[in-house]
């Protein structure tokens, strides 16, 4: 069902948010500015599918008080793992709403968002040294 | 006698002409279209292609991991087009052509990834959406090497 993968990409929405704001203590001023256009693209996104929850007679879930990363953040390098974990999980609930919807406007949002955190997670990949900082087949839980 | 013959010899024609009638008909019917080429399988020629280009950038480091991804698209793109439509032999896809080395293989390169996500995101609207999931990680998959490869 449509709506229930969307509610879920808002899921991942609403804890890609949180953590952006989360780890800023943790990083230094070079990446503040990508942390703030990520913060800020996934509030955009957070906002857009608000609206087509509501547009389809949905109530969007609210956002959870916390959210617990895979790894404590305690410093640099922990907050970058945070920031990738985020984004990959925000890749996955994207692919599947692209797996369960027809609807072409739909589509077209969820393979943005999609590319997008792929685009971000590879960033922060390369940011903390990862190799291969590139992720093959974003949204697969092996890609 | 000559009005029996002339019967029989009528007879003989009506008989090879009913005889040829579905020949006539087997030879003149246009045979059934080919099906229209699955637009994965252009997207699987890209992806091997691109493969090719990054093996031969030795000098690049993002070129294996480039290569080696590109090549894992290949595959899983292939795949779906032959469970869809099982080849008829073994043998396709058809051997590679290996087509001359761009003047500037790097430049080449991007442009291939940059157009690789650009038609694989066209197609993703008009996929079934069984299919639309792996040309949408594709095309992400792809937005990430071009980032890595800068």
């Amino acid at each position: 069902m449509n709506v229930d993968a969307v509610q879920t990409a808002l899921g991942t929405e609403h804890a890609a948010l949180w953590t952006y704001g989360m780890v800023s203590a943790f990083l230094g001023d070079q990446t503040a500015a990508a942390v703030a256009e990520g913060a800020n693209l996934h509030r955009a996104r957070r906002d857009t599918t608000e609206r087509w929850l509501r547009d389809h007679s949905a109530t969007p879930n609210p956002p959870a008080a916390a959210y617990l990363p895979p790894s404590p953040v305690s410093d640099g390098p922990s907050a970058l793992a945070a920031l990738v974990a985020v984004e990959q999980d925000t890749c996955a609930a994207w692919r599947g709403v692209l797996e369960r919807t027809d609807d072409q406007g739909l589509r077209t949002s969820a393979l943005e968002a999609l590319t997008t955190a792929a685009v971000r997670a590879t960033r922060w990949r390369k940011a903390a040294g990862t190799t291969p900082a590139s992720i093959t087949m974003p949204g697969v839980a092996s890609g | 006698m000559g009005r029996v013959i002339s019967e029989s010899v009528s007879r003989r024609r009506v008989l090879l002409a009913v005889a040829a009638a579905p020949l006539a008909v087997a030879c003149t019917t246009e045979p059934p279209p080919p099906p229209p080429p699955d637009p994965l399988a252009a997207l699987a020629a890209q992806a091997r292609a691109d493969a090719r280009l990054a093996e031969g950038l030795t000098a690049v480091p993002a070129a294996a991991e480039i290569a080696k991804a590109r090549g894992t698209h290949a595959s899983l793109l292939q795949a779906e087009v032959d469970r869809e439509r099982p080849p008829l032999s073994s043998t396709a896809p058809p051997a590679p052509t290996a087509p001359p080395t761009p003047p500037d293989p790097l430049a080449a390169l991007r442009t291939s990834l940059d157009e690789a996500v650009r038609e694989a995101s066209a197609l993703v609207a008009s996929l079934p959406s069984y299919r639309a999931g792996l040309v949408g990680s594709v095309a992400a998959g792809c937005a990430s090497l071009r980032e890595v490869l800068g």
